[in-house]
């Protein structure tokens, strides 16, 4: 078997394993399985708005996946996706009440400013990853609680709008990133993944720099000694990385809740890192976990109502996942352990 | 044998009545959503909703929103898409965007938001009347500083605190009845309030509540959420007492929690069910839930309501009826 067919059956076999599991969950809190896929599917795909609330949902994995993928083609782990995604988020919330500007520049400029909030917020992890080998999973995690609560903070401190819940004043209709239906709130940021995970990918696949980061990624021993300046290449990668991420949370706040508040979007980052583990780093691969994912977090929400299992039991099955996933990922290092010097493989 | 066949005979009869008359009314459908079923004020919503479902055999569907702001609107949506329920209970603030939305999205189906009032007309309110139970609060301390070092735990300051989440409109409510009520009843002692500026940290609540006793005040009101937990462990701490808020709080600090001001998140949606299914169709508008309808009331704990004067509790009990026949007034909020 080729190398790619083996690692695309690989992550199908750990998903089959993970909903296998799931499904003896659902049975062990009393409902039937079949039923429980079924509601599931069609909270997905049932109708155009259940299929539009899917992509809604598979927009900030998705984004936030290619953030991950960046990071993970030169072996580097930015789980920091998170964090980067509250502070573009607040920076492009920002720019969309704090300013009065014309129409198509204002959402630009918002996105703009986004992708420069999480580049910020990278930089110092990244720095220390490059200066002095800091691991960069470690301070990437830490700083994902410094951006939320900072965030929280500015929201609840000094911008909170007049009464009622702790959130800003809403963003300026200039500064809205347009819908694409009128039925739902799926907006050009899909549009953005899309064109982000293709572009990404044509990237590392068709220029110098992105073969030089690609084979830093796989072997980072063999790419210095071809000359490849890993903890620059690995700097610029990381910014790049969290960038994305930053970008992630401008879309949600310029074109779904058009405000900033407490609570904006927990978890995205990390479903995102997780699409992109589960795709293996593959930015194409990462657009059809981001949809799986946002398949099950949007059908989740039709399972509440209409069933007795909670939507939670999704949740059960994405933990199950991971399991499987990072379960394969060592058994893999193992077997590789003595062709190279890989952190991670992908 | 006739015995049984008669009893067997009657219990048909009474399973076919019944099945009948709930054809023929329609039972009636209630879902809550919230993403916080678990905690205080949820508890109490759920063990409402429990009851009216045991008491009149309602269908009942709780929905857990769960903590993302991207999946409200769907949830609002999916719930009412169907027109399968006769009420939504809405409870969380965070909710209040993606349910005036969706009340206006589907007009015939009626919403109820739990504590809180929005700008939206299309919805039922369920609002408490908290300064009339803080009012009560406020007479208890009150008279328990005057009294000072006669009660066990009380030194002499003649102060009373109060420890506040944020400075919203709601708890400056409980603030206002809190200082009414103590000057009311005892006009020569002093209340400290203070704000921690947030509802979710303990500790910042317990720092707080220490520096409260340091000035002087020996009862502490803890409206604070998550915040006010470290309020109660403070008077646990420091051996001194505090007045919980929302829900029972006495078993928080045995002895050392003088009284609960309970917000009757349950008395409130059970009131409102019986009345739906009674058949008395609620309707769009703001209902209050006060000390009269026992939305709110003060609850003492007992272990300490044994150090606590006869006279004191006399006095408090005249307050209550003072308050509900209208006697004493609060006024509305600043």
């Amino acid at each position: 078997m080729s190398d790619p067919v083996r690692a695309v059956l690989g992550q199908v076999l750990a998903v089959a394993i993970a909903i296998a599991l799931g499904a003896l969950v659902i049975l062990a809190v009393g409902e039937s399985p079949v039923r429980v896929f079924r509601v599931l599917f069609l909270g997905a795909f049932g109708d155009a708005t259940k299929i539009a609330g899917t992509l809604l949902q598979t927009t900030p994995i998705l984004v936030c996946g290619i953030a991950a993928c960046i990071s993970l083609r030169a072996g580097l782990f930015n789980i920091g996706v998170e964090g980067q995604l509250f502070m573009g988020g607040f920076a492009a919330a920002w720019i969309g009440f704090g300013f009065s500007l014309p129409p198509v520049f204002h959402v630009l400029l918002g996105l703009a400013v986004a992708a420069l909030a999480g580049l910020a917020w990278i930089a110092i992890p990244a720095f220390f990853r490059a200066r002095y080998g800091a691991n960069e999973v470690v301070s990437t995690i830490l700083s994902n609680y410094v951006a939320v609560l900072l965030t929280s903070y500015l929201t609840i401190f000094l911008f909170k709008r007049p009464g009622g819940w702790s959130e800003t004043p809403p963003i300026h209709e200039s500064a809205y990133l347009p819908a694409i239906f009128d039925f739902s709130r799926l907006n050009w940021g899909i549009v953005i993944g899309l064109a982000l995970a293709v572009g990404v990918w044509f990237y590392f696949r068709a220029t110098p720099r992105g073969y030089a980061i690609t084979t830093m990624g796989s072997n980072p021993k063999f790419a210095e000694y071809g000359g490849i300046d890993i903890r620059r290449q690995g700097f610029a990668v990381l910014l790049v990385s969290g960038a994305v991420g930053g970008l992630a949370g401008g879309i949600e706040a310029l074109g779904v809740h058009r405000r900033f508040m407490e609570g904006f979007a927990p978890g995205f980052g990390f479903d995102g890192v997780i699409a992109a583990l589960l795709a293996n780093g593959h930015p194409l691969g990462t657009i059809v976990t981001a949809l799986f994912f946002g398949a099950l977090r949007n059908g989740s929400l039709l399972l509440e109502v209409d069933t007795n299992a909670s939507r939670e039991i999704i949740t059960v099955i994405q933990a199950l996942i991971i399991l499987a996933v990072s379960a394969q990922i060592l058994m893999r290092r193992r077997a590789d352990s003595t062709a190279g010097e890989r952190r991670w493989k992908f | 044998m006739s015995a049984w066949t008669r009893r067997f005979a009657a219990l048909c009869g009474a399973s076919l009545m019944m099945l009948g008359s709930a054809a023929a009314q329609d039972k009636v459908s209630v879902a809550a959503i919230s993403g916080y079923f678990a905690q205080g004020f949820g508890v109490s919503i759920v063990n409402g909703l429990n009851k009216a479902k045991d008491d009149f055999g309602i269908d009942l569907k709780l929905i857990d929103t769960g903590n993302r702001a991207l999946d409200y609107e769907e949830q609002f949506a999916n719930a009412a898409k169907d027109g399968q329920y006769d009420l939504i209970f809405v409870m969380g603030w965070e909710l209040a965007d993606a349910l005036q939305k969706a009340a206006a999205a589907y007009p015939n189906q009626r919403f109820v938001f739990i504590d809180g009032v929005l700008d939206s007309d299309k919805i039922i309110y369920a609002n408490f009347s908290e300064e009339q139970g803080s009012y009560l609060a406020g007479t208890l301390a009150g008279l328990m500083a005057e009294k000072g070092s006669a009660i066990a735990k009380m030194g002499d300051g003649k102060a009373i605190g109060f420890v506040g989440g944020r400075d919203i409109p709601v708890i400056r409510n409980f603030l206002k009845g809190y200082e009414a009520g103590s000057k009311d009843a005892a006009p020569d002692v002093r209340v400290d309030a203070v704000f921690a500026g947030t509802f979710d940290d303990p500790a910042k609540g317990s720092e707080l509540t220490l520096a409260l006793y340091e000035q002087g005040a020996d009862v502490v009101f803890n409206v604070a959420g998550p915040t006010g937990e470290g309020v109660m462990q403070a008077s646990a701490a420091a051996d001194k007492y505090s007045i919980g808020v929302d829900i029972d709080m006495c078993a928080t600090a045995p002895g050392n929690v003088v009284a609960s001001m309970l917000k009757r998140g349950d008395v409130a949606v059970y009131t409102l069910v019986k009345e739906e299914v009674e058949g008395k169709k609620v309707t769009p508008g703001v209902r209050t839930f006060d000390l009269a309808s026992g939305g709110v009331e003060l609850k003492m704990c007992d272990d300490v309501a044994a150090n606590i004067p006869a006279e004191i509790k006399d006095k408090v009990e005249a307050a209550r009826k003072a308050v509900i026949d209208g006697t004493v007034k609060i006024g509305e909020a600043q």
